[in-house]
């Protein structure tokens, strides 16, 4: 019940129009900010969901595939330059950004993380390494403004954001690989 | 029997997942055609041709005068701000480069025009120095800024022109080839980095027009 307040509290606390609009002003923290804390605030709500409809979640997510991939479709989908934007002037589209990350990308994550093989979960990760290098070229070499509401230099930072973060996923990946945890025991 | 049921509820919600997935990435992106907002600003533009509002232009010899200057002639605008170090010389640079294109149209069945979105900044005689460095002729090819401020911000609203100064007198602006036809819509919104295709489209359209008349 603590982690569904926490996430709760998180939540109304994005959606505060001030809070709303500093990070959205931003394109760097619109992404790599706004978005991951709504995704965090459905995961720690996400418990109080798991709880009230276990069997919901067992039947339908049993391996946990269906989760994960709503999640990653989610995510995908606010990464799309036009979205970014769209957010920004579309009333409709905003809303559905403070939905869709919470509950169809949070709440899913939190349910299939744990039902994923290690195998799925570094198949995850692979991905996510894989389209953050893939968008941080987008972004720093693009020649012109993909965002029409951002500045081209928000653009180029939140290149080697995108790039920064892929990097922390490959190091995390080389960790995995080369370090055996039970050396250290 | 009970793993194979559970599994199929997962696949069930799995393809269901994956439907979602598919009609949400083709409503977001127009069936799968504009992944930013301002391919989805060209499309709808050509969609809606909007009409050039009327509005009073001052150029680079001090004349004043709205769209109708130019009537039975189509308009080929670029908008652009004289202290941008960007975006903006290559635009002209292209602009120029299709003005020598069309020699046979130019003057006769279209003029050229560049309007400046930063009237304070840009007055006739910078303007006249800009259009020099471009070697347009002040004629068949103008530089003009919009001096009244409600004016301008209508015909970047309408034209979809976004404008975003960074506050260090700089702006970050989308860029386009503009074709006004003869009755003031506009009719085409072309790349401005492919020159020889703005060429074709717009000798294409004259001579049907010519065509037509005959």
């Amino acid at each position: 019940m603590t982690s569904f307040i926490y996430g709760l509290l998180l939540y109304f606390f994005l959606m505060i129009p001030p809070v709303a609009n500093l990070v959205e002003s931003i394109m760097i923290t619109h992404m790599h900010m706004q978005m991951p804390f709504l995704v965090i605030a459905g995961f720690l709500m996400g418990k109080l969901f798991q709880q009230r409809f276990p069997l919901f979640f067992k039947k339908w997510n049993s391996n946990g595939i269906p989760g994960i991939t709503l999640f990653l479709i989610i995510i995908i989908y606010w990464t799309i330059p036009r979205t970014m934007d769209e957010a920004l002037t579309v009333q409709s589209v905003e809303a559905f950004k403070f939905l869709s990350l919470p509950f169809l990308a949070g709440i899913p994550l939190r349910d299939s993380w744990s039902k994923l093989s290690s195998l799925g979960r570094n198949m995850v990760i692979v991905i996510f390494m894989i389209k953050y290098f893939g968008m941080g070229a987008l972004y720093i070499w693009w020649p012109s403004q993909l965002c029409n509401n951002y500045l081209l230099i928000d653009q180029l930072t939140l290149g080697w954001g995108f790039i920064t973060t892929a990097l922390c996923l490959l190091f995390y990946f080389i960790y995995l690989f080369m370090i055996d945890p039970s050396d250290y025991e | 029997m009970i793993s194979v049921l559970k599994n199929r509820h997962t696949t069930i919600s799995l393809i269901v997942v994956i439907l979602f997935g598919f009609v949400l990435f083709y409503i977001g992106t127009d069936g799968f055609k504009a992944f930013t907002a301002e391919t989805a600003r060209l499309k709808e533009l050509k969609e809606e041709k909007p009409v050039f509002p009327q509005v009073t232009m001052e150029d680079s010899k001090g004349r004043t005068y709205s769209l109708s200057e130019f009537e039975n002639k189509y308009v080929l605008i670029t908008f652009l701000y004289t202290s941008c170090g960007t975006v903006c010389p290559q635009l002209e640079k292209n602009m120029a480069e299709l003005y020598e294109r069309l020699p046979q149209y130019v003057g006769k069945e279209i003029v050229f025009l560049s309007i400046s979105f930063d009237p304070t900044r840009d007055d006739p005689d910078r303007l006249e120095t800009y259009r020099k460095a471009f070697g347009s002729d002040g004629d068949t090819w103008r530089m003009a800024r919009i001096v009244d401020k409600d004016e301008l911000d209508l015909l970047l609203e309408r034209f979809g022109v976004i404008v975003i100064p960074d506050g260090n007198g700089n702006f970050t602006h989308n860029s386009a080839f503009y074709l006004v036809d003869k009755t003031g819509r506009l009719s085409e919104v072309m790349d401005y980095t492919r020159i020889e295709e703005a060429a074709d489209t717009i000798a294409t359209l004259i001579e049907s027009e010519k065509g037509n008349k005959k």
